[in-house]
Formats: C-alpha cells, sequence, structure tokens
C-alpha cells in the first residue's frame, strides 16, 4: 500500500501532464458553460420582458426562467460528461492502480442493492437507488469493494406532492471479514446517548424493538458514539474487541462521524453517509490546487485503506482461507449485481 | 376510586421491577451457558495441543502436565460456577505461557498441525475473551439492578445475591501479544 505521501508524488509526478490537458479542457468547458449560460438567460431574459410588455405579469413569466433553469442543467451535465469522463479515466482510474494493481475500477457500476439491504444498516425502504465509481478486487488478500451511493425514499403529502428524502448518499464499503462468524453485528451512530445522556440514552435504546438485542461495550469512548445491535452478546464481543473499538473509533474521527457498520454474513459493511458524491472533478475550481488533490488521495486511502486500518487481513483465526460463501458473494455481483446506468437521472 | 387506581399503578410497578430482575437474572444464567460452551472448545483442543507438542517441549513438561490435570478437574460434570471461573483463570494463564513457549521451537513452528492448532487456540481464546465480556456485562447489569434503588428492596425481598465477574487476568492480556508474535 503505498503511502499518501508516494501516492502524492505519483499524482503529481506521473499524472501532471494528464492533469495539465485536463486543466485546459476544464478551463474551455468553464468558457463554453459561461457563454451559453449568458447567452440563455439572456434569450431568457429578453422573451420575458417582450412578454412582459406585450401581456403584463402572467405565470408565464415564471414558468419561463425556471424551464430556462432545468434546460441550462441538462446542457450542463451533457456538456461536462466528456470532461469529467476524462478525469476520472486518466486521473482516479490510474490512482487506484498505482494503489493496488489487483483493484478494477468502474465508473458507472456501483454496489448492488443486494449488499446495501444485506447490511442491514438503513431500514429505509428504497425508491430511488443509484451511485457511481465502484472500486472492486483484492486488496492484499481481503476481497473488497466501494461506490458511492444514493439511496432516497419518496412520501406523499396531503396535497398529494412528491417529497424525496435520502435515506443514504456517500461512500459504502464492503470486504470479507477475518473471523468467522453466524449472527449479526449492527453498529450505528449513537444519537439517543448523545442528546439525552447516557441513563434515558440507554433505556431509549434499549427499547427499540425494531433492531435486535441492545449490545454495551465495554469501551465507553465507543458507548458514547456508537450503539450495538446484534443477535448474540458474545458473538458481538468477538468481532468487537478492544483494539477493534480503537480502530472504529480512530475511523469515526477521520469521516467526523456518519459511521455506520455491520458485521454480517461474513461481510463487514461501512457506510460513510457525509452526503458527498466523491472522485468528481471540480469544474470551477483549479484541478491542480493541493488541497484538492488531497480528498482525492485521502477518500481513497480511506476506503481502500480499510483493510489495513481494521487489520482485515490479519489471519490469526481458523479463517485462514476465503470461504465459499466469500466466492459466491462476488460472483453474484459479477453476474448480476451491477447496475448500469441505464436509466439517466439529470437531477 | 383513586386509592384503587393508584394501588393498580403500585403493583404495576412492583410486577415490572421483579420481572426486570428475574430478567437480569435469567441473562446471567443465559450468558454462563454460552461461556461454558466456549470453555469445553477450548478444553476439547487441549489433548491434542499435549499431544502434539510434548515431544519437542522438554522445559514445559510441568505446564503441560498441570494443564492436563487442570482440563480433568474442568471437565467433571457438577463443578459449581465459582469453580469454573477460577479453573479458567489459572487454565488461561497456563496456555498463555505455553503458545509463548512455542515461539523458542522452531521445530514446532514448522509442523503445519501445530500452527493449524495454534490458529483454532487463538480462535478458541479469544471467543472465551469475548464470552467473559459478555459474562461480564451481564453480571453488572444484575448487581447493579440488586444494588440500587428501587429493585434493591425487591431484589432482598428475593433473596438475590452479588454474583462475581470474571477477573481478567495478566496471562489473559499476554494473549493479546501473541498475535503480534505471528507476524515476525
Amino acid at each position: 500500500m503505498k503511502s499518501t505521501s508516494e501516492l502524492t508524488d505519483f499524482y503529481y509526478n506521473e499524472l501532471f501532464p494528464e492533469l495539465e490537458k485536463l486543466e485546459d479542457e476544464r478551463k474551455a468547458l468553464v468558457s463554453k458553460i459561461t457563454t451559453y449560460g449568458i447567452g440563455l438567460a439572456a434569450i431568457t431574459a429578453g422573451i420575458d420582458l417582450s412578454i412582459f410588455f406585450k401581456f403584463g405579469f402572467n405565470n408565464f413569466l415564471v414558468a419561463l426562467p425556471i424551464l430556462a433553469a432545468i434546460l441550462a442543467g441538462w446542457v450542463y451535465k451533457h456538456m461536462s460528461k466528456d470532461y469529467i469522463k476524462s478525469f476520472k479515466t486518466e486521473i482516479i482510474k490510474r490512482l487506484i492502480h498505482a494503489i493496488s494493481e489487483n483493484l478494477s475500477y468502474m465508473q458507472f457500476q456501483h454496489i448492488s442493492q443486494y449488499h446495501y439491504k444485506r447490511s442491514n444498516i438503513f431500514k429505509d425502504r428504497i425508491d430511488r437507488y443509484n451511485g457511481n465509481d465502484l472500486v472492486k478486487g483484492d486488496f492484499n488478500d481481503t476481497l473488497l469493494q466501494f461506490s458511492d451511493l444514493h439511496s432516497e425514499y419518496v412520501t406523499k403529502d396531503s396535497k398529494g406532492n412528491k417529497h424525496w428524502h435520502t435515506t443514504f448518499k456517500g461512500l459504502f464499503i464492503t470486504a470479507e471479514f477475518n473471523k468467522h462468524f453466524d449472527g449479526k453485528t449492527i453498529i450505528l451512530p449513537d444519537q439517543a446517548e448523545q442528546m439525552f445522556g447516557s441513563l434515558i440514552g440507554g433505556w431509549l435504546q434499549s427499547n427499540n424493538f425494531s433492531q435486535r438485542e441492545l449490545i454495551k461495550m465495554d469501551n465507553p469512548e465507543f458507548e458514547k458514539h456508537f450503539v450495538v445491535y446484534g443477535t448474540d452478546q458474545i458473538e458481538a464481543r468477538y468481532l468487537l474487541t478492544h483494539s477493534m473499538m480503537e480502530r472504529l473509533l480512530n475511523l469515526h474521527k477521520r469521516t467526523k462521524g456518519n459511521l455506520y457498520i455491520s458485521f454480517i454474513g461474513g461481510q463487514i459493511y461501512i457506510a460513510i453517509n457525509n452526503g458527498h458524491d466523491h472522485f468528481e472533478p471540480t469544474v470551477f475550481k483549479s484541478l491542480l490546487k493541493y488541497k484538492l488533490v488531497m480528498e482525492y488521495v485521502n477518500t481513497l486511502n480511506l476506503a481502500i485503506g480499510i483493510v489495513e486500518e481494521l487489520k482485515l487481513n490479519e489471519k490469526l483465526w481458523s479463517k485462514q482461507k476465503r470461504s465459499d460463501m466469500d466466492e459466491v458473494l462476488h460472483t453474484h455481483d459479477a453476474l448480476f449485481g451491477h447496475e448500469h446506468l441505464n436509466k439517466r437521472s439529470f437531477f | 376510586m383513586t386509592a384503587l387506581i393508584i394501588l393498580g399503578v403500585i403493583i404495576a410497578i412492583l410486577v415490572l421491577m421483579y420481572n426486570s430482575l428475574i430478567g437480569k437474572k435469567n441473562q446471567v444464567d443465559n450468558i454462563f451457558a454460552g461461556v461454558d460452551a466456549v470453555l469445553k472448545k477450548r478444553y476439547d483442543l487441549i489433548p491434542n495441543l499435549v499431544a502434539s507438542v510434548s515431544q519437542y517441549m522438554e522445559h514445559e513438561r510441568g505446564i503441560l502436565e498441570k494443564i492436563t490435570e487442570l482440563r480433568a478437574q474442568a471437565i467433571k460434570p457438577n463443578i459449581s460456577d465459582e469453580k469454573k471461573i477460577a479453573l479458567d483463570k489459572e487454565i488461561t494463564s497456563m496456555m498463555g505461557g505455553i503458545m509463548i513457549a512455542v515461539e523458542n521451537y522452531p521445530d514446532l513452528k514448522a509442523n503445519q498441525n501445530v500452527m493449524h492448532l495454534q490458529a483454532s487456540l487463538n480462535e478458541v481464546e479469544a471467543q472465551i475473551s469475548a464470552a467473559r465480556r459478555a459474562y461480564n456485562q451481564a453480571v453488572t447489569d444484575y448487581n447493579n439492578a440488586i444494588e440500587m434503588v428501587p429493585t434493591n428492596f425487591i431484589a432482598q425481598w428475593m433473596k438475590y445475591t452479588r454474583k462475581q465477574v470474571f477477573e481478567i487476568t495478566e496471562g489473559e492480556r499476554q494473549n493479546v501479544n501473541v498475535g503480534e508474535l505471528f507476524k515476525k
């Protein structure tokens, strides 16, 4: 695993020529957008004014700018498509290969709903589900995959208007876990304890019947930030050793909360619900800014580094070889899981 | 009329408290059963371990004999929970000593059977550790309930007494280091 500094060096030395080309592409894109934007704004204003002078104030005056905005959004997406694809192929894909050649990158694929639901982390209904930037493969002898995901559900209010709510938007990671276990253990951010303190918060948690048994961990800081539910008191502690809890707390600090974890069916699922779509190139800011570079590098390091961070590659127990179940899970994805971007949503 | 309602509420509260104490006591027993199951796994592995290493480990003969003896005591039926806990404490520190000593015998480290056994033992020790932690949590919840107001009055009436937790010995803390040794 390359260190952050090695990767940053790689970024600047090997990728810099590509970056400069892309920076030119980006600047061209920005001027194109600006030109079209101004043009569209001018036309809209012109039409609006002429309507106003002819017919006075009416609904069309408001509808037209809205239509123009929608059109602008569609055109923006269309125009930036090539630039984004170039960036992801030339830069992100090569960064990933630099970290490990056994990892593959697919821009338009994402973690399947099968895994998302299997993780048992988010229980809300899924009405809209998409994502991108899937990375999968073998890292340090551990099967790993992650992608950006956006999962939403819709509600209708009394007037019949639809409201979309986001259940999860961020990075979703899954990897094979190096211990045998039979049940389910789910670790969620501890909102009750943070709000109400340990006594009332604890009572509220144990009465949350929708989840399984509440499991109180013996690390006070872990208890403060997380709440654990599971099917087996002993198994949960077998998985969450004192060192594992420390490592998860570190991850929690790095991801600034928003961390959801579960252990199910031989896999560990990690969801970082930070509302971001990662690995997207900037359009209006320079690609060559150091801080920007570091964001991409850090996200990749975080996701792939989970294997080392949580010591998933340590094979100290009886699960030395990949189990048949792990193979099946990853083959399943190859055959059924990846949902292509057939239905394109523009908004 | 209101007196009846108040009486009803009091009875309901008493019932809830009584049930919660029963629940906590049962949870302790439940988890101890789990501890037992996992201790049994370890006791099943011990004969194999002793047989595999005793030819090589001259210096540790004494410890191996002691482990065998302790195991014989531990698998007797009908020993008390306190006795089980005490035996676990002793065996754990001895097992820790043996596993560390294996590092000094290159012949053993090359032996596939022994390595496989080590991985199994590692797993069992980790599970025992988890079981102890789960038991301690259940016991702490139970002890809290029988000592804190207002459930302590009911607990006294039910003649519930404090239960003992598993103490984590220095020996067990050393088990964690065995993992570090494997990396060499």
